[in-house]
């Protein structure tokens, strides 16, 4: 990488009790990479995107975003300062209509104005095919749905780096090609993505760079069909009966 | 647009009603009983805002209204202050200790969060109780009436117009985009911190809304029974506010509220089965809970209200 990079993540530890989910990690991501990280369940992804969005705190080691430390800081700071996640299990607010969960971000954001958020609101869920179900609850969603409708809140909240946990995960093919497409485009703009899946065809599909996580370490980083060939990504993959 | 819904009309109705009954000759014991479900509407409503808005569970709803009367009566007294200025530090009293409260449960869920409060509502209870040379404690401490003359029609209009300005000011907040941050932390708490919701400061002024409420309901009750003790603060009272609130529906302010206006009505129409009302509204409650969880008047309004154009 010529550039410096947006994000830096140096020594990162954490200790859960004994369990140790990250284990000193490495990584740099330069703006507007799309980038996959990968690994057996348990090998620490969710919590990497826990501590990086703020739910957890580092036991060791450091997050820098455009060069400034950033850790210690809230999830809603990080949400403000262009950090947007979705959770592996959607966190849609089920009793709020579907224009209500894309207007809560960006109402937050100060000296946001009602007109302009549901304008824009609109416009979303109509790229995302959602307009129809605007007024609608949002727990009549379906599961590929409420997937939508969390990138659509993240997009509300113009992010510069959007962690995405295990979007695919129960959504139907067809669903799956359209949010393929949504998070190109989104890249595209020069968003930063990183991309959680287990969903080794999604990965390889969509990802510029691939980075592999085994037991909390980093075993791979690097071209899709490098780090698909690299023997230790291989024998992380064949010694764990979970893998996709 | 919408069609107006048929009960949201009624229910506005039935207020209209409320600011002219007096001038139909009505006797004074029943607007007495309406005064007395005045405060208690504004209790369920303001326990609402926080159950039913924010998800967070609160039992300390009749102790924070004898918060605010104890307050009001003994900071009128020492400092020689007029009664609507002892209701105004009664209020602002309780407001304080929701915040400080608020702030001590934030990370409580659920039944901690409950018993919590139970644990405050009981140390000031007990406080009342036991401080007898500020509050005379269960032999009650006298106030006088809210101003020289006052009958029971003026009470009963100055509990009227509390609460439709409280019901008023929390009507405005609620759809506002606070009541969507509320809500949205009602729902998921980490969603809403994901999306920049500050949710210690939304939920710490919820408590201390809802609480400022109560304190401000019980400051005025003091001077209107003219008599208050520390029984205002018992889990028995409470009991009452929650059925209230849960029979009326607690999703909404203004059900809520009708729930104390009906509720109070029972008790008064039950006088003679004495304490059997309870277990009577403790039944309903969990029946409403099971069959009808937006209450009898939210009920209603889904029932009437499917007809948009
Ligand atoms: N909140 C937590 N408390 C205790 N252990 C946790 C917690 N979150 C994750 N872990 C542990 O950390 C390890 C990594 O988990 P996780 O990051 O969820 O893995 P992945 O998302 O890659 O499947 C696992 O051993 C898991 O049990
Ligand atoms: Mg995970």
């Amino acid at each position: 990488m010529t550039t410096a990079p947006q994000l830096e993540i140096r020594d990162l530890v954490k200790t859960f009790g004994g369990v140790q989910a990250l284990r000193g990690i490495n990584l740099q991501f330069a703006q507007g990479e799309l980038v996959g990280l990968i690994g057996p369940n348990g090998s620490g992804k969710t919590t990497l995107l826990n501590i990086i969005g703020g739910y957890y705190a580092a036991t060791g080691g450091e997050i820098l975003l455009d060069g400034m430390r950033c850790n210690g800081r809230s999830p809603v700071e990080l949400a403000r300062i262009g950090i947007g996640r979705s959770f592996q299990v959607t966190k849609v607010f089920k009793r709020l209509s579907v224009l209500e969960n894309m207007l809560v971000g960006a109402l937050a954001l100060p000296g946001s104005s009602r007109r302009e958020a549901e304008e824009r609101a609109m416009a979303v869920l109509g790229s995302l095919q959602l307009m129809r179900l605007a007024h609608q609850p949002a727990s009549g969603l379906s599961g590929g749905q409420a997937k939508l409708l969390e990138f659509g809140r993240i997009m509300m909240l113009h992010p510069k780096i959007v962690l995405l946990d295990e979007p695919f995960g129960g959504v139907h093919p067809d669903l799956k090609r359209f949010m393929y497409d949504r998070i190109r485009e989104w890249n595209a703009g020069g968003v930063t993505i990183i991309l959680v899946s287990h969903d080794m065809g999604s990965i390889f599909g969509l990802c510029q760079r691939v980075v592999a996580l085994s037991y909390g370490d980093v075993i791979a980083d690097g071209l899709p069909e490098a780090v698909k060939a690299d023997p230790a990504v291989l024998e992380a993959y064949l010694g764990d009966h979970h893998a996709a | 647009m919408t069609r107006p819904n048929p009960v949201t009309l009624i229910i506005a109705l039935c207020f209209l009603l409320c600011l002219l009954l007096p001038l139909g000759g009505i006797a004074d014991y029943w607007l007495y009983t309406m005064t007395i479900g005045f405060y208690y509407a504004l209790l369920a409503s303001s326990w609402s805002l926080l159950v039913g808005y924010v998800g967070r569970i609160s039992f300390a709803q009749a102790a924070m209204s004898g918060l605010g009367a104890y307050v009001a009566l003994l900071s009128a007294q020492y400092l020689g202050l007029p009664p609507l200025q002892g209701i105004l530090i009664g209020t602002l009293a309780a407001g304080l200790v929701g915040i400080v409260v608020g702030l001590l449960t934030l990370r409580l869920h659920g039944a901690y969060l409950g018993l919590t409060t139970i644990a405050v509502s009981e140390i000031l209870r007990i406080t009342a109780t036991a401080e007898h040379q500020l509050t005379q404690g269960t032999r009650g401490l006298p106030a006088p009436p809210l101003w020289q003359g006052i009958g029971q029609t003026g009470y009963y209009y100055v509990f009227l117009s509390v609460l439709l300005v409280s019901l008023g000011i929390m009507i405005l907040l609620l759809r506002s985009r606070v009541g969507l941050f509320f809500q949205a932390i009602r729902e998921d708490e980490d969603g809403a911190a994901s999306l920049g919701v500050r949710v210690t400061l939304w939920k710490v002024l919820a408590f201390s809304l809802s609480t400022g409420f109560a304190g401000l309901a019980g400051g005025i009750y003091a001077h209107f029974i003219q008599l208050i003790a520390p029984s205002m603060m018992s889990m028995q009272e409470m009991g009452y506010i929650l059925s209230m609130a849960v029979i009326g529906g607690f999703s909404n302010v203004v059900h809520a509220a009708l729930g104390g206006i009906l509720l109070q009505w029972l008790l008064e129409a039950l006088r003679e089965i004495g304490e059997w009302r309870l277990v009577i509204f403790g039944v309903i409650a969990i029946l409403v809970l099971r069959f009808a969880p937006n209450g009898i008047f939210g009920s209603l309004e889904k029932r009437f209200g499917r007809g948009r154009p």
